[in-house]
Order: C-alpha cells, then sequence, then structure tokens
C-alpha cells in the first residue's frame, strides 16, 4: 500500500513521519518542490535574516534521516496534476506516479503585490530557504528597505534588517500593527519596540504604484512618495490549493477538509497550511501557524490507519521580534474586553468575552502562562475581573 | 575538574520553581519534585531561551519561547520542537544544603 504526499515542507515531514511511527509496513513517498529537505519556516524571517547559516529551529533533516526511516523522499519535483479516477498523480517532469491515498500539503505562497511596476528584480517576497537566504544577501548597513504589509513576518524583517543597521520603513493599509492577530493595546506594543530602534511604521499608507528607477524604487503611496532600494512584500499568504481544486475537490480558500484531514473525496487528505478545517461549530478555518503544520498531520496519519484522533487544539501562534517573544492564542475577535495583568516585564492580555469567561489571550515575554492559559480557556468557566487582572494570584491556581 | 556546587538549603526550594546556578558558561536549574533533587541544563535545546522561566509540573519543563517539553528527571526531549536533550548532573544533599555536581 503507498501512500504519497505531495508538498516536502513542515506537515508533509509530520506526516510521513508520525505515519511511519504508526505503520511499520507501507510505502510512504514524500514530493516535494523545492530542492532542499523539508524545514519549519520560522527561522526565515528571524535567525537567517540576521546571519545564522543552519538555525536549530529549521529542525532539518539530511537525506539519510529519511533513509532510515524508509520514507522515499524525491526533491525537486513539482506535481502538476492528481488524477482522481485512476489514482495518480503527473508530476511536472511527466511521471505517472500511482497511490492507494494521497495527502496534499502543499502549504502556501506568498501574496504578491497586484500594482503597476511589481515585476522590478527589486521587490522580494519570503517563503521560502531561498527567499530567505535572497533577502539576507541584499541586508546591509545604510539599506533603505521599504517592508509592505505589517503583519508577522513584515514586522519580523523589520526587526531582523534594522539590527543589520538598514534604514527601514513599513507601510500598512491598516491602522495598526499585526491588526489581524492581536488587540489595540498589544500593536502599541509591538509599534514601541519598533519605533524605539529606529523603524519608521506608515499606517493607514497604500501603495499604489511602484516606479522602479535605476537608482531607486519610488513607491507612490496614499500618504507620499518614499524611496527604498529594496521592497519586502509581507501582504499574507494565499494557499496552494490549485492542484485540488483542478482536481475536483471542494475548495474554497483551502482544501475543505473534517477534523480529521479528509477532504470530499475519501481517499485523500489535506495537512497543515493549505487545510481549511472543519471546528466543532461548523465552520471551516485555515490557519498559517507552526501549531497546525506540526499537529494536525497526527490526526492525518491516524485517519490514514483507520484510527479516529480528531484535531482539535486551541489556536496558538507565536512571534519573536527584537528580544520580545509574543504568543497569541484562541480567539481574537472584536467582542472581547481585554483585561491586562503584568508582572514585571511579563505581560498577559486576556480576552474576555460578556459573560466573563476568557476566550483569547496573548502573553508577551511571559511563555511560562501558556499552558495554565489554554486549560483556563479550554474550562470556559466564568471568572471574575479583579481575580483575572491581579497579578497577586498566578494563573496556574485559576485553572 | 568535576566539582560539587551548593544550591540552596532544603527549606528554601518551593515545588515546580527552579533554583538556578551559574557555573562559567553553564546554567543550571535544579528542581526538586517528590522524590529528590534533580538538575538539568536551564538552556533548551532548540533556540534561545531559559527553561527556568517556563511552566514546570508532574516532573516536566515547559520550554516558555516555543514549548519544548523536557523530562527533568531524564534531561529526554519529549516534544518537538526540542529534539535534542538536555543535559543532567547529578545532585546530593550535604548537611542540608543541594548541591549539583559539575
Ligand atoms: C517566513 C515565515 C515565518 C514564520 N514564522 C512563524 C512563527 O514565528 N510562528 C508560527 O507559528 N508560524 C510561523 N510561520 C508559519 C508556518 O511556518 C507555516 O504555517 C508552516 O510552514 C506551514 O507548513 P506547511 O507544511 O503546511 O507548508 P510549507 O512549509 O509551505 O510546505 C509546503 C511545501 O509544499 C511544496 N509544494 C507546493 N506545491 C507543490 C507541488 N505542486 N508539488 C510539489 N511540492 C509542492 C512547497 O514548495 C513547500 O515546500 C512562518 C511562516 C513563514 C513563511
Ligand atoms: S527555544 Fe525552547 S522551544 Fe524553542
Amino acid at each position: 500500500m503507498r501512500t504519497l504526499i505531495i508538498g516536502a515542507g513542515q506537515a508533509g515531514r509530520r506526516t510521513a513521519e508520525l505515519l511511519r511511527g504508526l505503520d511499520a509496513e507501507r510505502e510512504i513517498l514524500l514530493l516535494g518542490e523545492e530542492t532542499e529537505p523539508p524545514y519549519d519556516r520560522p527561522p526565515l524571517s528571524k535567525e537567517i535574516l540576521l546571519g545564522e547559516e543552519r538555525p536549530r529551529g529549521l529542525m532539518q533533516r539530511d537525506a539519510k534521516a529519511y533513509a532510515d526511516q524508509r520514507i522515499a523522499l524525491r526533491l525537486g519535483e513539482r506535481v502538476a496534476r492528481v488524477d482522481l479516477k485512476s489514482s495518480r498523480v503527473e508530476t511536472e517532469a511527466g511521471l505517472h506516479i500511482p497511490y492507494d491515498s494521497l495527502v496534499i500539503a502543499t502549504g502556501a505562497r506568498a501574496r504578491s503585490l497586484l500594482v503597476p511596476g511589481a515585476n522590478d528584480p527589486r521587490i522580494l517576497t519570503l517563503r521560502s530557504m531561498a527567499d530567505a537566504r535572497a533577502l539576507r544577501a541584499q541586508l546591509r548597513p545604510g539599506l533603505r528597505l521599504a517592508v509592505a504589509g505589517a503583519g508577522l513576518i513584515g514586522l519580523e524583517v523589520a526587526a531582523a534588517a534594522i539590527q543589520c543597521d538598514c534604514m527601514v520603513t513599513v507601510i500598512e493599509m491598516g491602522e495598526r500593527a499585526m491588526a489581524r492577530c492581536v488587540p489595540k493595546e498589544v500593536s502599541d506594543q509591538i509599534e514601541g519596540w519598533h519605533r524605539a530602534a529606529g523603524v519608521a511604521l506608515e499606517f493607514g499608507c497604500r501603495l499604489a504604484v511602484v516606479n522602479p528607477e535605476k537608482d531607486a524604487l519610488r513607491l507612490a503611496t496614499s500618504r507620499g512618495e518614499f524611496e527604498a532600494d529594496l521592497l519586502l512584500v509581507a501582504v499574507g499568504a494565499v494557499p496552494n490549493s490549485e492542484l485540488a481544486y483542478e482536481a475536483g475537490l471542494a475548495v474554497d480558500d483551502g482544501i475543505l477538509v473534517d477534523a480529521s484531514g479528509r477532504s470530499s473525496h475519501p481517499t485523500v487528505f489535506a495537512a497543515g497550511e493549505v487545510a481549511r478545517i472543519r471546528q466543532s461549530c461548523g465552520r471551516h478555518v485555515r490557519f498559517e501557524t507552526w501549531q497546525v503544520a506540526q499537529h494536525q498531520p497526527s490526526a492525518v496519519a491516524s485517519a490514514l490507519c483507520g484510527i479516529d484522533k480528531p484535531y482539535s487544539e486551541l489556536p496558538w501562534h507565536w512571534t519573536d521580534q527584537y528580544k520580545h517573544n509574543v504568543q497569541i492564542l484562541g480567539a481574537h475577535d472584536a467582542g472581547l474586553e481585554w483585561l491586562c495583568r503584568e508582572d514585571g516585564g511579563r505581560l498577559a492580555y486576556l480576552g474576555v468575552d460578556s459573560e466573563g469567561r476568557v476566550r483569547g489571550a496573548i502573553l508577551i515575554d511571559n511563555g511560562r502562562e501558556t499552558t495554565p492559559v489554554k486549560r483556563i480557556i479550554a474550562s470556559g468557566t466564568a471568572m471574575s475581573r479583579g481575580v483575572l487582572r491581579d497579578p497577586a494570584t498566578p494563573l496556574r491556581q485559576l485553572c | 575538574m568535576m566539582a560539587w556546587h551548593d544550591v540552596a538549603r532544603e527549606g528554601e526550594f518551593e515545588p515546580d520553581v527552579p533554583k538556578v546556578i551559574q557555573v562559567g558558561d553553564d546554567r543550571i536549574a535544579v528542581f526538586r519534585l517528590e522524590d529528590g533533587y534533580y538538575a538539568i541544563s536551564d538552556i533548551c535545546t532548540h533556540e534561545y531561551a531559559l527553561l527556568s522561566d517556563g511552566f514546570c509540573e508532574g516532573g516536566k519543563v515547559e520550554c516558555p519561547l516555543h514549548q519544548a517539553c523536557f523530562d527533568i528527571r531524564t534531561g529526554k526531549a519529549l516534544d518537538e520542537p526540542a529534539e535534542v536533550d538536555l543535559a543532567t548532573y547529578p545532585t546530593r544533599v550535604e548537611g542540608g544544603v543541594v548541591q549539583f555536581q559539575l
């Protein structure tokens, strides 16, 4: 029996390894477009840009580690088509590979800028190791770097670049930093770190046209013109779900799957960031996090072996900027009231709903509270705002 | 040369709160668990974080940065993103003072 996994990224590797752990016999084929063996992406916008060659956080194993696990790893192979009827995939090189079960773990790609002038070679995005090396090679003291997008990746790049003595301007259409996943109080904190380091933050600023000139890129925005030597575009990610869509699977901003990773076809699964996963409330959600690429494959590998182990973790992700670690847990919808609890430099923002239940949290330099906060959110019990705010009562006593 | 280093008096330990001692470049975290004292390296093997800033329960300590989990008794990395085990050090109690060997 052969399981074919398309996409040799974090979720592809995890699916392969977990599947091997559950089933010693099955043939496992892991096919990836990149020429690098699978790696975790978080260091690309952090350590790699600061000049570390092989940060441990890449979790990259060599080819031998795959051979030892009897995982057939084929790199530099892009899958062009999936044929559900004949249970075969076709690679761009023209190979036809049959499978018994298929896992699509193709991740996402950086969204490109749709403005005139956006195809200049001085305009970069950041998704892969190759992208990170190309960006790193450009960072030098005095470089005028413009970053489009004040989300997690844009801000991590800004932080790394200013530490390389670049002159950094972040251009963001919205009104604040990381607005998609943190409340205003936390945006204020994060913006403070960047301004203190010398990063110029331009909010409410829409990039309209890029005029590539010989000596500089001239960026025409709703707030005037900026000059830059390099423009890094970090305006979100688009799931690589075209293969699935063209094969006829149910796709809507990601491959629609149940909590076990099963798609609309019984022998096809999706793992990691490309999957849009059905939640217990019935909605489908797609997560762009290390967590989902790490742990949702466990549900997929189990389902492939006939074991029901639905994925239902509380959403969690982090960002590291300067010396700060920010962890983002659970919900951050608009209706929540955010309470701040401060203990020295450690901060916990707790998002409380109208019934007094904690639904989400942001922890700043305070990772020791992650597990207690996860438990408090999972418990769903109403708590008094006074107790939640009071740093004298440890959160671990409340869960 | 291996030597025994003082950590603190037995009565000064609280459960799940390690004491940290720096010896040269090494930072050692010493925990009191139900069955005795355990000394491990305080630096996560994933990236750079102090495990003594992490959450500790049931003989395990969780890294505060990316939540890798380690067994305090054996130093074993229990969960990715860490894969490399922590160094562990022998401990003893001499005249009411907890010590570890390095
Ligand atoms: C720069 C950066 C920093 C990040 N930092 C953090 C962080 O600090 N914290 C956090 O929680 N998350 C972070 N993330 C998010 C996290 O890394 C991703 O969500 C995770 O990588 C998703 O893993 P995946 O395996 O689903 O996708 P990927 O890792 O993208 O793997 C998909 C693979 O499939 C390949 N592929 C695609 N199409 C085909 C095809 N047709 N044929 C063959 N192969 C194909 C791709 O080339 C790729 O190698 C970051 C992401 C990036 C890009
Ligand atoms: S530094 Fe400890 S888990 Fe990443």
